[in-house]
C-alpha cells in the first residue's frame, strides 16, 4: 500500500455558480497531522467538506486509500468529522453518542460495549459516559466527540476549527490531546482552522490556502521561516512588508522599499520583489531612519512599539528591558537585512 | 413601593377579567334552579349531571374527539415532512409558506366551511364527516407546520451530517438524530392542534349537518333552544378538561413557548 | 373558494359589479360593514392599552412568577370559545351579575338589558383576543436589550418619555403583530357576535351566515366573504408595512 492516504485531484469545488475551490492538488500522507490553513473564506472548510462527502465536487476526483470515493456517499466513506460545534446528539447519553455509529453498522452488542467504552477511556472520558451532552463542559464535549468519530476506525478524521470553541487554557490541553490521540491512533488527521499558531503549534505539516488555491505546503518551521509569498508572510506574522523598486545604475549599492503609504531608503541592495521583517527583526535606538513613536505597549518580555514612518506604520518588538521611549518622541529604527525575509515571486 | 402596587393591580385587574368568567360559568352550572342567572339559585350538581345524559352532546363530544385526535395526526403527518422541507431544504416558495404559516389565517374560517360545503359536499357528494375532517385538518396544519418548523430551527443542522458521516443514511439520520429531538415539538403542535380544532366553530359552521354536529356546534345550537344551566355546566367541564391538558403540557412540555 | 368570490361578481349568470352596488346601497349591510371595523379598531386599541400595562408587569416580574403568569395568560385560548363566550351570558343576562348587582342595590329597578348590545360583542371580543396582543407584547419585550429603560432614565427621560421614545419604538413590531392578530380576530370571530348580538347586533360573520342560512343569498354572501377578506388582508398588509416604516 502507498502512504497516500488522501488524494485531491484537479478538484474543483462550487456553491451555484461561485466557484470556492478550483482545481485543487493535493496529497496527504497516511498518519499524518495536516493543517488547511488560511482566513475565512479561503476554501478549506469546503474542502474538507469535500472530502467527507457533504459536498459534490463540480470536476476532479477524491481517493481515498488509492480508492476512488468521488461518487461514494459521505455514509459509505469512513471518514470522521469533528464539527466545530460538535454536533453531540442531545437526546443521547455519551456513551449512546459514541455508539450511534456503530448501532447503525449494526455491529453486536458485545462489541459495541468493547468498543465504546475503550474510546470513552482513550479520550479521558469513560467517567462521564452516562451524562447527556448539554450537561458536558465544552472540553468535554470535545473529547466526546472525537470519541465518536474515533470508534469508527475511519481511513481520515477530519477536524473544523477543533480549538476555536474552547477557551485558552482548555485550548493548549486539548492541542497536546491532539498530538497524544494521533501518535496513539496513527490515523490520518485534516484539520482546518483559521489560526496560523494552532497550526504551527499541531501539524506535522501546514497547507495555507487563499482564495480556493494553495498558497504555500510545507513544515511548520519552513512555513513560519521561508514563506514563499507576501501573502504567507503577513500571515505568519511578518507584519512590515515592503515591495522592493528596482535599483539604477547610480546607485547599485542601494535601493528604495515601497509600500502603499510611502517609500523608504535602505543602504543595502535587495535582489527581491518584497521584503519582509518581523517586528522583532526590526531595530530602534539606531540606524539611519527615523519616525515618531505614535503607542507602546508592555507584553510582559517586551515592548510593542508603533512607529509613524514616511511609510506609514511600523511595528517594532524590542526587549522590555530596554528603557521606553515616550509616545511622540522622535526615534530612530533599522531595517537590517541579516532579519528580513526576502520574497520574490514564483514563476 | 407604589410601581409594584400598581403593577399588580393592573395585573389582577386583567387576570380577573381574562379569567374571571370561567369561575363565574362553574358557579352558574352549580344552579339548583331551572334557569341561567348568578348568583345561582340553590347550589347542585344536578346539570352537571344531565350534560352526560343528552344524546346529542354525547355524540357531537365524540364526533369533536374523533376530528380533532384524527384532523391533528393527518395534520402532522402532512406538516413535519414539511416542515423539515421549509427548513432544510432549499425550495421555492418556502419564505412565502412561512409567511403564511405565522401570519393570522388571513381567510376566515367561516368562508372555508362554506365554500367546502357549496364546492365539495354538494356536487362532489362528500360525506358531512369527510367535508369535517378535511376542514379541520386544513384547520391544524398551519400550527402544525408553524410549531414543527420553529423546533426544526432551534435545532442544529450539522447533527444530521454528523449522522450521515456516522453510517446513517437521510432517513435515518432524520430518525434517529432529527425527530428524538423534535418529539416535545411535535406533542406540543399535537396539543394545540388538538385543542384548535376541538374548540373551533367558524369552519364547521355550515359542514355541520343534522347528526353530524361538533360540540361547540352543538352547544351554540342547544343555547338556541334552551336557556338551561347545562351549556354552563359542560362549559365549565370542558374548560377543565382544556386547563388540564394545557398544564400537564406544561409541565411536561415547557408548552407555553410553543404557542 | 375562488368560486364564491366570484359568484359576488355575477348577477344572473353575467359579470358584473351590480351585486356590489346593490349591496352597498342597503343601509343595513352599512350599519354592519362600519360597526364590524369599529368593534375591530376599539378592541385593537383597547387590548394595546391594557396590553402593555400588563406585558411591562409581567415581563418585570422573577422569572419563575413571569412563567407562571404567562401560563395563566395563555390558559383563555386553549378554552372554548363557546365557553368563553357563554360567561359573558351569565355576567350580563336579566338575572346575571350585574343585573342582579344593580338591582339588588336598589340602582336599578328593572334589569338593563345588556346583552345584543355593541358592548357586550366588545366586552366578549376584548376578552377573547386580548392574550394575543398580550403574548406577542410580552415577547417583543423580552427582546429589548435589558437596560435600555434604565438607559433612558439615567439620561433623564421621564416614564412617558420612556414610553414613548424607548418602549414603544422597541416593541412596534409586536404591537403591529399583536394587533394584526387581534384584529384578524375580531373580524372573523363567528361565535361572539352570535351569542352576545345575535341578530340585532350583526357583523359581517353573522351577516354572512344569516345571507346563507336564512336567505338562501349566496351573491351576499360572496360579497361579505369577500370584504373579509379583502380587510384581513389588508390589515396584514398595512400593519406589516407599518411594522417596517
Amino acid at each position: 500500500m502507498s502512504d497516500i492516504a488522501v488524494s485531491l485531484k484537479d478538484l474543483t469545488l462550487a456553491y451555484g455558480d461561485t466557484v470556492a475551490v478550483p482545481d485543487l492538488n493535493l496529497d496527504i500522507h497516511r498518519g499524518e497531522l495536516i493543517a488547511l490553513l488560511g482566513p475565512s473564506g479561503c476554501g478549506k472548510t469546503t474542502t474538507m467538506r469535500a472530502i467527507a462527502g457533504l459536498m459534490t465536487p463540480t470536476a476532479g476526483q477524491i481517493l481515498i486509500d488509492n480508492t476512488d470515493v468521488t461518487r461514494v456517499p459521505p455514509n459509505k466513506r469512513e471518514v470522521g468529522l469533528v464539527f466545530q460545534s460538535y454536533a453531540l446528539f442531545p437526546h443521547l447519553s455519551g456513551f449512546e453518542n459514541v455508539a450511534f455509529g456503530l448501532r447503525v453498522r449494526k455491529t453486536p452488542e458485545a462489541e459495541i460495549t468493547r468498543r465504546v467504552e475503550a474510546g470513552l477511556q482513550l479520550v479521558g472520558m469513560a467517567h462521564l459516559a452516562d451524562r447527556k451532552p448539554a450537561e458536558l463542559s465544552g472540553g468535554q464535549q470535545q473529547r466526546l466527540s472525537l470519541a465518536r468519530s474515533l470508534v469508527m476506525k475511519p481511513k481520515v478524521l477530519l477536524l473544523d476549527e477543533p480549538l476555536s470553541n474552547l477557551d485558552a487554557r482548555l485550548r493548549l490541553e486539548m492541542r497536546t490531546e491532539l498530538q497524544r490521540l494521533q501518535r496513539q491512533t496513527g490515523i490520518t488527521m485534516v484539520f482546518v482552522t483559521h489560526d496560523q499558531s494552532e497550526a504551527l503549534a499541531l501539524s506535522d505539516r501546514i497547507v495555507l490556502m487563499k482564495d480556493g488555491r494553495i498558497e504555500q505546503i510545507g513544515s511548520p518551521e519552513s512555513l513560519y521561516n521561508q514563506p514563499q509569498s507576501v501573502f504567507a508572510a503577513d500571515f505568519v506574522g511578518y507584519e512590515n512588508i515592503f515591495a522592493v523598486l528596482p535599483s539604477t545604475t547610480a546607485t547599485p549599492d542601494r535601493c528604495t522599499i515601497k509600500n502603499p503609504h510611502g517609500q523608504l531608503q535602505l543602504d543595502y541592495p535587495v535582489a527581491a520583489d518584497h521584503i519582509a521583517w518581523r517586528p522583532t527583526g526590526v531595530v530602534i535606538g539606531s540606524g539611519g531612519h527615523h519616525g515618531t513613536v505614535a503607542a507602546v505597549a508592555f507584553a510582559g518580555q517586551q515592548r510593542e512599539y508603533v512607529i509613524d514612518t514616511d511609510a506609514g506604520v511600523i511595528k517594532a518588538d524590542i526587549d522590555a528591558s530596554v528603557t521606553p521611549v515616550a509616545v511622540g518622541d522622535t526615534i530612530r529604527f533599522d531595517l537590517p537585512l541579516s532579519s528580513a525575509r526576502l520574497i520574490t515571486a514564483q514563476p | 413601593m407604589s410601581q409594584t402596587w400598581a403593577s399588580r393591580v393592573i395585573l389582577s385587574l386583567t387576570l380577573l377579567f381574562l379569567i374571571g368568567p370561567f369561575f363565574i360559568i362553574i358557579f352558574a352550572g352549580l344552579s339548583a334552579g331551572s334557569t341561567l342567572s348568578f348568583p345561582p339559585d340553590g347550589l347542585s350538581l344536578k346539570w352537571y349531571l344531565a350534560v352526560f345524559s343528552v344524546e346529542s352532546f354525547r355524540q357531537s363530544f365524540m364526533l369533536s374527539m374523533l376530528l380533532a385526535v384524527f384532523g391533528t395526526l393527518t395534520a402532522l403527518l402532512l406538516g413535519v415532512p414539511a416542515a423539515y422541507a421549509i427548513c432544510r431544504y432549499k425550495i421555492p416558495g418556502a419564505e412565502t409558506i412561512k409567511l403564511i404559516v405565522a401570519a393570522p389565517i388571513i381567510v376566515p374560517g367561516i368562508i372555508v366551511g362554506l365554500a367546502l360545503l357549496r364546492y365539495l359536499v354538494v356536487p362532489l357528494n362528500f360525506t358531512v364527516t369527510l367535508a369535517l375532517f378535511l376542514a379541520h385538518t386544513a384547520l391544524v396544519l398551519p400550527y402544525a407546520v408553524r410549531v414543527v418548523t420553529a423546533t426544526l430551527e432551534n435545532l442544529r443542522t450539522d447533527i444530521e451530517e454528523a449522522a450521515i458521516l456516522l453510517g446513517c443514511t437521510r432517513l435515518q439520520a432524520f430518525t434517529k438524530a432529527v425527530l428524538p429531538n423534535i418529539k416535545s415539538g411535535i406533542l406540543a403542535a399535537f396539543i394545540l392542534g388538538f385543542v384548535t380544532s376541538f374548540n373551533q366553530v367558524p369552519v364547521s359552521l355550515f359542514l355541520s349537518g343534522p347528526g353530524v354536529r361538533t360540540l361547540p356546534i352543538d352547544m351554540l345550537a342547544y343555547m338556541e333552544i334552551t336557556y338551561d344551566p347545562s351549556v354552563a355546566a359542560l362549559s365549565a367541564l370542558l374548560a377543565f378538561l382544556s386547563i388540564a391538558i394545557v398544564f400537564i403540557a406544561e409541565k411536561t412540555l415547557g408548552f407555553s413557548r410553543y404557542v | 373558494m375562488a368560486i364564491l368570490l366570484s359568484e359576488a361578481f355575477k348577477v344572473g349568470g353575467e359579470w358584473s359589479l351590480a351585486g356590489y352596488a346593490d349591496f352597498i346601497s342597503k343601509p343595513l349591510n352599512r350599519t354592519v360593514f362600519f360597526r364590524t371595523l369599529k368593534l375591530g379598531a376599539l378592541v385593537v386599541l383597547v387590548s394595546a392599552v391594557v396590553g402593555y400595562a400588563a406585558a411591562f408587569c409581567i415581563v418585570n416580574l422573577e422569572p419563575a412568577k413571569r412563567g407562571r403568569m404567562f401560563g395563566l395568560i395563555i390558559l383563555p385560548l386553549m378554552i372554548s370559545p363557546v365557553a368563553r363566550t357563554y360567561a359573558w351570558i351569565v355576567i350580563l343576562g336579566r338575572t346575571g351579575i350585574v343585573n342582579n348587582t344593580l338591582v339588588g342595590l336598589g340602582i336599578s329597578d328593572t334589569p338593563i338589558r345588556f346583552l345584543f348590545t355593541e358592548t357586550a360583542v366588545f366586552l366578549g371580543l376584548l376578552q377573547l383576543f386580548m392574550p394575543l396582543m398580550i403574548i406577542a407584547l410580552i415577547s417583543s419585550m423580552e427582546n429589548m436589550p435589558k437596560d435600555a429603560i434604565a438607559a433612558a432614565r439615567v439620561l433623564g427621560a421621564n416614564w412617558f418619555q420612556v414610553f414613548t421614545r424607548v418602549i414603544l419604538p422597541l416593541t412596534r413590531e409586536g404591537l403591529v403583530l399583536g394587533g394584526t392578530l387581534v384584529f384578524t380576530g375580531a373580524l372573523t370571530a363567528y361565535i361572539t357576535p352570535a351569542i352576545l348580538g345575535g341578530s340585532k347586533v350583526l357583523m359581517l360573520e353573522t351577516l354572512l351566515y344569516q345571507r346563507v342560512n336564512v336567505s338562501n343569498d349566496y351573491v351576499s354572501a360572496g360579497i361579505i366573504a369577500t370584504i373579509l377578506i379583502v380587510m384581513s388582508f389588508g390589515a396584514n398588509v398595512v400593519l406589516r408595512r407599518l411594522a417596517k416604516a
